[in-house]
């Protein structure tokens, strides 16, 4: 079976999903920034994958999956800097006990 | 001089209007220190100089033909309003009436309107009203004519609400006012229709106009329909006459004003238009029934009052029925005699009454009685008052009333019927009066009642004297018919009609073996012409429960229905952002959601084309 540019995409989709899933759906705080790196993640193997089948030659989709990844782990950093503060002042991550703001 | 006075006698009204704008100078909140009563003075002194003025240039007038005037007033695109006068021998005798009349009222309201703050404000609309009816005298155009009429209708709302403490002033005021606007309101349909007719308002100008008109037949019944409903409320006929009776709730000198010469404006601005009217048989046999019909109920009605002045007042009602009738069959001249003689007659009426009312306070017939040997010369001068009015052969009323009679014996012998009913019911209408106030037993309220102070004697005995005079008045001015001419049938029938209504009047009321109250058959009948046909109740249910339930129907609608509407546009807004806001509900991942959705909506539309376009993809 050839590996075809399509699989690589239907693959990422599948991931974004399942990471929008749980982005919508987790009451953990912690989970919810678990499931934006998996949506990166899905962006991530789209440039890879872009990057290999349609510019083999400048591979600009592999720097960006670098550039990706460096700033995923720095807003992973300070998104996990906001649930400490959160938690030192509320004393939970739960996100429905988070609706303070509304109308 | 007298000529130059001939050429301003359009001044008469002005002088009326600058005594009537003087005198409100004294208005209790103006000249706070002098009282009212030099109001009255200067009004008095502006209504003599009016009166003299008039009379030389009535005298200067002999023997000339009528001269007309006319003033510009407003000249825009394809309309010329003049104000166009008329002096003739009838206009300005007319104005000397007017004038005359006034004159005397005025004198006799300073002794009525004693122990009254009110000079001011009652002078001035007496002036007013002096100006209005002189200007209406000389004025030659129907729309000026209009134009005064509702400035008096107005004056007539003031003046009766002059002691508007009263609710039944002001009820009175109302219906005064709001009857005669409406009468005002279809005669100026009526203006307005014919201008494109005739091109013209001017009178002189409308009867040539008529003379050759050709014009349809239902076009000529509507517009004399029209035509006449201004006079109609204005003489207080069938069916817009209560507001007569209404308005005797106002001060005494006024009714003599406008008992005697205020009714007769509407009865004026017929006359002057009869050549008009005339093209329309069917509106002509309208004012005859019209008049007929008012001249029959009111005078039945004016029996069965016992109030002294509403008695009265139906009695006005009757002989303006009369005038509408001669103005029907085409009598003018006739009509302007009746409307002098009893002008003069009606005034020496309510006068010597309101002396009685003066010192009697009550008004009530039931409760006076016996004044004949305390108040001898209100007596005479009501005798000679109602002798006056009716058909009495020497005075004026008779030689008015004999021309009319006489002229139509041949033609509408059914008129000449009720002619003679109506001078009979009148007569023992007045006799009746006389009875209840000056014979009989003195009662409660009339133990002791002095005759009035001079001031009120004597406007009323100068009454008295000019009503003795009109016939030789008449003769002077050759109104009376000639001698040869007369229909002694009628002349006879006349006499004799007066003399059963004064007989059995004398009988019943001035007999004092006549069990008092009378009882006419049964209560019901009684109450029925007592109580004015039920007139009021009438007009309660019908039109005046019509216009209130159209109107509380309207104010609903606008209420609740177009109010509603736009209130709804807003409570809608309201309601969506009160319940919108919701979608701001704190929750993060909430919004996640929502951009999500938005995104995948957006990309969806966005992609669509890509999707029916390209089927190779």
């Amino acid at each position: 079976m050839h590996l075809q540019l399509q699989y690589f995409l239907l693959l990422a989709a599948a991931l974004f999903c399942i990471g929008i899933y749980g982005l919508i759906t987790s009451r953990n705080a912690v989970r919810v920034l678990m499931s934006i790196e998996l949506l990166l993640n899905a962006v991530n193997l789209n440039l890879m994958g872009f990057s290999n089948y349609l510019d083999p030659q400048n591979i600009k989709g592999q720097v960006f999956t670098i550039f990706v990844i460096t700033v995923a782990a720095a807003e992973a950093a300070v998104g996990l800097a906001i649930v400490l503060a959160i938690y030192r002042n509320r004393n939970t991550v739960d996100m429905e006990q988070f609706n303070l703001l509304k109308w | 001089m007298a000529q130059f006075l001939l050429q301003s006698v359009w001044l008469v009204p002005c002088y009326a209007l600058i005594g009537g704008l003087l005198a409100a100078a004294w208005s209790p909140g103006l000249i706070r220190r002098t009282g009212p009563r030099p109001a009255g003075y200067v009004n008095i002194l502006m209504t003599l100089v009016a009166f003299v003025h008039s009379l030389i240039a009535l005298s200067a007038l002999r023997n000339q033909p009528p001269q007309a005037l006319s003033f510009t007033w407003l000249n825009v695109a394809g309309l010329h309003l003049s104000i166009d006068l008329e002096i003739s021998a009838v206009s300005v005798g007319a104005m000397v009436l007017v004038t005359g009349l006034n004159l005397l009222a005025q004198i006799y309201a300073v002794g009525y309107m004693e122990m009254d703050w009110g000079w001011a404000r009652f002078y001035s609309l007496l002036g007013m009203f002096e100006a209005g009816m002189c200007a209406l005298a000389l004025c030659n155009s129907l729309f000026f004519s209009y134009v005064i009429l509702e400035i008096l209708t107005l004056g007539t709302y003031l003046l009766v609400g002059l002691w508007f403490n009263q609710p039944l002033v002001v009820t009175g005021a109302r219906d005064a006012f709001l009857t005669k606007r409406v009468g005002d309101l279809v005669l100026l349909m009526g203006v307005v229709a014919i201008l494109p007719l005739t091109g013209t308002w001017n009178y002189t100008e409308l009867a040539k106009w008529a003379e050759t008109a050709t014009l349809d037949p239902k076009v000529a019944t509507l517009l004399s329909l029209a035509l006449i409903a201004g006079p109609l409320g204005k003489c207080a006929q069938f069916p817009l006459h209560l507001w007569l009776d209404e308005a005797m709730e106002g001060a005494i000198p006024s009714t003599i004003l406008r008992n005697s010469v205020v009714v007769g404006t509407g009865a004026w601005v017929l006359i002057k238009l009869q050549p008009v009217l005339a093209l329309s048989p069917i509106a002509s046999a309208v004012i005859i029934f019209i008049g007929a019909t008012t001249a029959l109920g009111t005078s039945a009605i004016a029996i069965a009052q016992i109030d002294i002045k509403r008695s009265l007042s139906y009695s006005v009602s009757a002989y303006m029925g009369l005038v509408f009738i001669a103005v029907g069959t085409h009598q003018e001249k006739t009509a302007l005699v009746l409307l002098l003689t009893y002008a003069v007659a009606m005034a020496l009426l309510v006068a010597s009454t309101g002396t009685i009312v003066w010192m009697n306070v009550t008004q009530d017939l039931t409760q006076i009685g016996g004044l004949w040997s305390r108040r001898p010369i209100t007596g005479i001068s009501y005798i000679i008052g109602a002798a006056g009015l009716v058909a009495v052969p020497p005075l004026g009323g008779f030689w008015a009333l004999l021309q009319m009679a006489n002229n139509l014996w041949n033609s509408q012998p059914w008129l000449v019927g009720v002619l003679l009913v109506v001078n009979g019911l009148t007569t023992f209408s007045v006799t009746r009066e006389f009875g209840l106030i000056f014979a009989g037993k003195r009662k409660q309220m009339t133990m002791r009642s002095p005759e009035v102070l001079w001031a009120m004697v004597l406007p009323m005995t100068i009454l008295a004297g000019l009503t003795l005079h009109v016939p030789l008045l008449l003769q002077a001015w050759h109104l009376l018919p000639n001698w040869a001419s007369i229909n002694k049938t009628v002349a006879g029938l006349l006499i004799l009609s007066t003399a059963i209504g004064c007989g059995t009047g004398c009988m019943i009321y001035v007999n004092d073996n006549w069990p008092k109250p009378v009882q006419l058959g049964s209560k019901q009948l009684q109450d029925f012409f007592a109580y004015d046909f039920y007139t009021a109740k009438l007009y309660r249910i019908t039109i005046v429960f019509v216009i209130g339930l159209l109107s509380q129907i309207v104010y609903w609608f606008d209420r609740y229905i177009v109010d509603g509407f736009v209130n709804f546009v807003g409570l809608f807004t309201i309601f969506s952002g009160q319940s919108l806001k919701y979608n701001v509900s704190g929750q993060v991942q909430f919004y996640a959601l929502t951009i999500l959705i938005g995104v995948a909506f957006l990309g969806m539309i966005v992609s669509l084309p890509l999707l029916f376009n390209s089927p190779t993809f």
